[in-house]
């Protein structure tokens, strides 16, 4: 009970409470201009948080990446153009409804949505993993090798497009991880004599590099800039939207627990979680036909699904420190910078620190509901700031904020060449998620596999002979077979028609 | 076209990283060391982007046989463009320590900013105002000792 109370103590103070609505507006911000993620929004933001306590470090990183989400729903809404990727699965169906008079009360919804979403994950984040901790207090370094493992596998096979893409970008990311003084031997790798390098590559200046400068010259390189608000709108935020919700609820609480669960998944952040809730939304709805042409329906369930994903994604990143998306990756590395390591024993040793942390998820949450609202009245303001002034403002924040980190030059160049490969990639297709997790999780991976060949002298069959080891290896395999299982079993689905229709003819 | 060259990248990566892996010493306890990793991972890389240019050759065979139109109509200008916040952050590092940290990010900004048709006067003064608002945030609110210059007007701003 007393560190209940401590943790309340460390959120409902003035300082913490101020980063919070400070974060949501700026998360608003990112958010609703279309072209800056959340996750760069993260990024750009741990370089500030640097300089503050644990509790409102990751207080802004949440009240941050939940309110960008949200937000970017406004632009998707007003003009057609998702202001986070994590929006595109339902834009048409928002666009087409604010088209009709209805962006307030679409965005209404889309906001109640969000919220719950929001708190539906953060329920889960509660109650499973303390349960998820004790389990995990039983593990060696054999079923975090699987662990690691498992994450990097799912993260190539959810990736959208192609695998073997996502696995070259899987290698760019491990390959970095191996970079500076190696764990067991001491043997500096790919440092190039350069002394900064000795002690890794930091990942503060290679999210900035992909998610920021990589965005900045995309824009640079193309000659977008929307900047007409064609909708006028003077319908009610919030008169229809609790109706909404009421005739929908399934579809929020279904969203929200397929949102969870997608967002806890290795790789599949808020944006696969909004498009697989949106099919599944549109399979099971008993209205297919009006999904397309601005149906309530269509946003209920992907809304509540890319919120719940925010918060589902850090129960792996909290209790293995294995990130369930790439803002949660950044937070690994602020939570081991902070002293708060990820893992189970965050659960047993952190006192207030993990209350604190589930009051933020809380509050940041919540505190969605009248700045949103806010927000929904003034999105003009949002949708015309104009790209061509925020652009170069971003690109400052970007060289100070890496060089911030160790208050080196080396970190400008690394976050310069990492946006430069990013670009080029990303132009090509190549998805980043993989990249990023296999930079968090390459040591994990690593380290474990080479403490446990240690302690098994070389055998790699003691991978397979604790219990908990050989299911999750059994998993792994079955995750790196699944494609092949599907294609099999899809041939032989296929194969017997042929002769089928000859004898019902 | 693009993957084809992206694949035989990765492809002569993969070979690099391999090469430079076998120099690492090995462990005497085990057959491998700090080099297994950095193998493993420059195979990967190998067999990945030889399966992503081999998957391409079609493709580029018909791109080489087909009129040059899609070549030709290739955005270089926006490519170009694209590079210049690259050429901007060279511009800070190589510059930061003499001009100082507050002129490089306003010029940096200023370009910019005048490059996709900014008013001048409102990028003037945007860039001026916001870079004096990061360097201030930065170097006295967080600490940072970014670089002040060795100019006097920087060195007037400053204070």
């Amino acid at each position: 009970m007393d560190a209940f109370l401590q943790g309340l103590a460390m959120v409902f103070n003035v300082q913490t409470m101020l980063v919070i609505v400070a974060a949501s507006v700026f998360g608003l911000f990112v958010g609703a201009i279309p072209g800056l993620t959340a996750t760069m929004a993260v990024a750009l933001l741990v370089p500030i948080t640097f300089y503050m306590d644990a509790t409102p470090a990751i207080a802004a990183i949440v009240a941050t990446s939940a309110m960008a989400i949200f937000a970017g729903d406004i632009p998707g809404t007003y003009l057609n153009i998702p202001g986070t990727p994590a929006s595109a699965a339902y834009v048409g169906e928002s666009y087409r409804l604010a088209q009709k008079g209805r962006a307030r009360e679409t965005l209404g919804t889309n906001l109640l949505c969000s919220v719950f979403g929001g708190l539906f994950g953060t329920l889960v984040l509660v109650f499973v993993s303390p349960s998820l901790a004790e389990m995990a207090l039983n593990f060696s370094s054999f079923e975090y090798f699987w662990l690691a493992l498992l994450g990097l596998s799912s993260s190539i096979f959810i990736a959208i497009g192609s695998r073997v893409k996502a696995f070259l970008s899987l290698t760019v990311g491990l390959l970095l991880s191996t970079v500076g003084l190696d764990m067991m031997s001491g043997a500096p790798r790919f440092t190039f004599g350069v002394p900064d390098l000795m002690a890794g590559v930091n990942f503060i200046p290679v999210m900035i590099g992909m998610f920021a400068l990589n965005e900045i010259m995309m824009f640079y390189g193309s000659r977008a800039e929307a900047r007409q608000v064609p909708i006028a709108s003077t319908d009610s935020v919030f008169r229809k939207a609790p109706g909404h919700l009421k005739t929908y609820w399934r579809n929020m609480l279904r969203g929200s627990s397929l949102g969870t669960l997608i967002g806890a998944l290795p790789g599949a952040g808020a944006d696969i979680a909004a498009w697989i809730a949106y099919a599944l939304g549109k399979s099971r709805s008993k209205e297919k036909e009006k999904y397309g042409t601005g149906h309530i329906e269509g946003i209920v369930d992907a809304s509540s699904a890319n919120n719940s994903g925010i918060s589902g994604a850090w129960v792996p990143a909290l209790v293995f420190g294995i990130p369930g998306d790439t803002i949660t990756a950044i937070v690994i590395g602020v939570l081991y910078m902070k002293g708060m390591n990820p893992g189970p024993t965050i659960f047993m040793n952190g006192g207030g620190q993990v209350y604190a942390l589930f009051t933020v998820f809380f509050v940041a949450n919540l505190i969605m509901l009248p700045i949103g609202y806010l927000a929904i009245r003034a999105s003009k303001v949002f949708i015309l700031t104009p790209r061509k002034m925020l652009m170069p403002v971003i690109l400052s924040f970007c060289i100070v904020g890496a060089f911030a980190i160790n208050n080196s030059i080396t970190d400008i160049w690394i976050m310069l060449v990492i946006g430069m490969v990013a670009f080029v990639l990303a132009r090509n297709d190549f998805p980043m998620a993989p990249a990023i997790l296999g930079l968090v999780l390459g040591s994990t991976l690593e380290n474990s596999f080479m403490s446990s060949m240690l302690k098994s002298n070389g055998d790699l069959l003691a991978f397979f002979e604790r219990p908990i080891s050989a299911g999750l290896g059994a998993l792994v395999i079955l995750i790196w077979l699944l494609p092949s299982l599907i294609r099999l079993f899809r041939r032989r689905r296929s194969a017997p028609q042929p002769s089928h229709k000859p004898r019902s003819s | 076209m693009r993957d084809f060259l992206l694949g035989l990248a990765f492809l002569i990566g993969g070979g690099v990283v391999i090469a430079v892996a076998q120099t690492y010493p090995t462990m005497p306890s085990l057959q491998f060391g700090p080099s297994l990793f950095p193998s493993l991972i420059g195979g990967g890389m190998v067999i990945g982007g030889l399966v992503l240019a081999l998957t391409r050759v079609g493709q580029l065979r018909s791109a080489l046989a087909g009129p040059r139109s899609q070549a030709a109509s290739y955005d270089y200008r926006g490519l170009l463009i694209s590079l210049l916040p690259c050429a901007l952050i060279v511009f800070y590092i190589l510059t930061s320590e003499f001009l100082g940290a507050l002129p490089c990010m306003a010029l940096g900004m200023l370009i910019l900013m005048l490059i996709r048709g900014a008013k001048p006067w409102l990028a003037v003064m945007v860039s001026i105002i916001v870079a004096a608002a990061i360097y201030l945030l930065f170097s006295r609110y967080l600490l940072i000792p970014l670089p002040e210059g060795i100019l006097p007007p920087q060195n007037l701003l400053a204070w």
